[in-house]
């Protein structure tokens, strides 16, 4: 997924500064319980406990992400690597995975209810459910697409194993490790805050059903912008990193 | 899928479902029911209405899903045709595409309430922007020197359009329809499961029963309609236009 590319110029700002202005408008013909205008949202920001309330909120979700997709993302690699260089084991997995993948995730909150309870064991384990296959679909599609020359290059100049694995298999799996994490990431955020409101409320998503529950719909839209930025920074921030890492691979590609 | 693996893949379900049978049997209904126990769950369900829950819930999801097609598809095309739009919408689309679905379902609720519209308006969110980005990716993607061949050769707009940009585009388009459709499934539970009403409300209460045999019976239902509809998409795709397989548009 390509999100880049257009965004020369000031034109991006301008029309996000226009949607703002747009919903503004818009809003002065609703009641601030049903359409609060983003100066309604931003007023909030300036509350100094709320502020707080909200850091502590955000930390503690992240930090249920983050648990769940490392877990993800050491099952789901080594796991996709293996069966992107087997083809018979790709074959006898896709079906299942494909299958696996048809079930809408938030339907398996029943189950993670019974295996792992309400609190952070289960909000974890979903995360690891939601982003699991997506990590895996990319890891083992990458790694069947390693250039079969790269591999024989290492051969005839009598690589080891281990010096294969480091010289070769590493640096040619990267470019889509970097996907796997990118993808991975947006599903454990997803994942986070679809745990944090259909298991017990917690963190972010319980600041979401505390306000649902007063008709606050500013704190509401508070939780929904910042959920919807931290998707955003972390998208940018793998990708910047993946710039830095991968120099070599991004000219390659020119 | 390539033909000549097709023995390996039925032997990974087989797998799959024996490890499910005989860890259902060892853990008990309670934590795993086996697929024996699933089966044998159907009758019952069928008796308290699931099918009909299962059709309700599926034109709710249809509702959401054109919308999402009719508004989808022709913002995407004109984002990857013109420069301008691309600019003014590439920035709500980033942003839209990462906007979790779970996120707005209290915000929709004292929006909506919680009937067909709630329903409608989450499928819709959930599913529109992931087709407005295939479109758009197909659309970017369509070769300059073939439209400069149509032109050359007297195309007149509508005809360039007709001839050229719509065959190219259109594994895009069916691809998008299906990355859609999964993700207005997905929504559509995800709404009546937060309400608990219709097939959602079924899974959320089935969570409470003592065996996990109906859970799972409503999960394989719905993987399965998943599934079919999955298929019938892309059978359709292949009928009205056999070039769109091959060129498997962003996979």
């Amino acid at each position: 997924m390509r999100l880049r590319g257009a965004s020369a110029g000031i034109w991006p700002a301008l029309s996000i500064l226009a949607g703002l202005l747009l919903w503004q408008l818009v809003s002065l013909g609703f009641s601030d319980f049903i359409l609060p205008p983003p100066t309604a949202v931003l007023q909030r920001l300036g509350d100094p406990a709320y502020l707080a309330e909200l850091g502590a909120a955000l930390a503690a979700s992240l930090g249920t992400m983050l648990a769940g997709f490392a877990i993800a993302f050491a099952v789901a690699v080594p796991l996709g690597t293996v069966m992107g260089r087997s083809p018979r084991l790709a074959a006898a997995v896709e079906p299942v995975l494909t299958a696996f993948y048809a079930i809408p995730p938030v339907a398996l909150v029943p189950f993670v209810v019974i295996w792992f309870g309400l609190f952070v064991e289960g909000r974890i384990a979903l995360i690891v459910l939601m982003s699991l296959p997506d990590i895996l679909v990319v890891t083992l599609a990458g790694a069947r697409d390693i250039p079969p020359r790269l591999i024989a290059v290492g051969r005839s100049f009598g690589a080891s194993p281990a010096q294969m694995l480091r010289r070769v298999l590493l640096p040619a799996s990267l470019p889509f490790l970097f996907a796997a994490m990118r993808v991975g990431l947006a599903r454990a955020i997803t994942g986070m805050i679809t745990a944090e409101l259909f298991l017990a409320a917690a963190a972010l998503g319980g600041m979401m059903k505390t306000s649902a529950e007063a008709f606050d719909n500013a704190g509401v839209f508070v939780i929904v912008v910042l959920v919807c930025l931290l998707g955003l920074a972390v998208q940018s921030g793998v990708r910047r990193l993946e710039r830095r890492m991968l120099h070599w691979h991004m000219e390659e590609n020119r | 899928m390539r033909r000549d693996m097709l023995p390996w893949n039925l032997l990974g379900i087989v797998v799959a479902l024996g490890a499910w049978e005989i860890g259902g049997r060892m853990l008990g209904d309670g934590l795993l029911a086996p697929p024996s126990s699933v089966l044998a769950a159907f009758p019952a369900l069928l008796r308290d209405g699931m099918a009909e829950a299962l059709g309700t819930a599926m034109l709710q999801m249809l509702v959401g899903y054109a919308c999402a097609l009719l508004v989808g598809i022709p913002l995407g095309v004109l984002m990857g045709r013109s420069r301008m739009a691309d600019r003014l919408l590439h920035p709500w689309l980033s942003m839209l595409l990462v906007t979790s679905t779970a996120a707005l379902v209290p915000l929709f609720i004292l929006i909506f309430g919680t009937g067909m519209a709630f329903c409608g308006a989450l499928v819709f969110m959930a599913s529109a922007f992931y087709i407005m980005l295939t479109a758009y990716q197909g659309a970017r993607g369509i070769d300059r020197r073939l439209m400069a061949v149509a032109r050359s050769f007297g195309a007149t707009r509508m005809q360039a359009f007709r001839m050229v940009l719509l065959p190219g585009l259109f594994p895009y388009l069916v691809t998008g329809a299906r990355v859609g459709l999964v993700h207005a499934i997905r929504a559509m539970v995800m709404a009546q499961m937060f309400v608990m009403v219709g097939f959602g409300g079924l899974i959320a209460q089935s969570g409470f029963d003592a065996s996990t045999a109906g859970l799972l019976a409503l999960l394989v239902t719905i993987m399965l309609v998943s599934l079919a509809l999955n298929r019938a998409l892309d059978a359709t795709g292949h009928r009205l236009a056999p070039w769109y397989r091959a060129s498997k548009a962003g996979h």
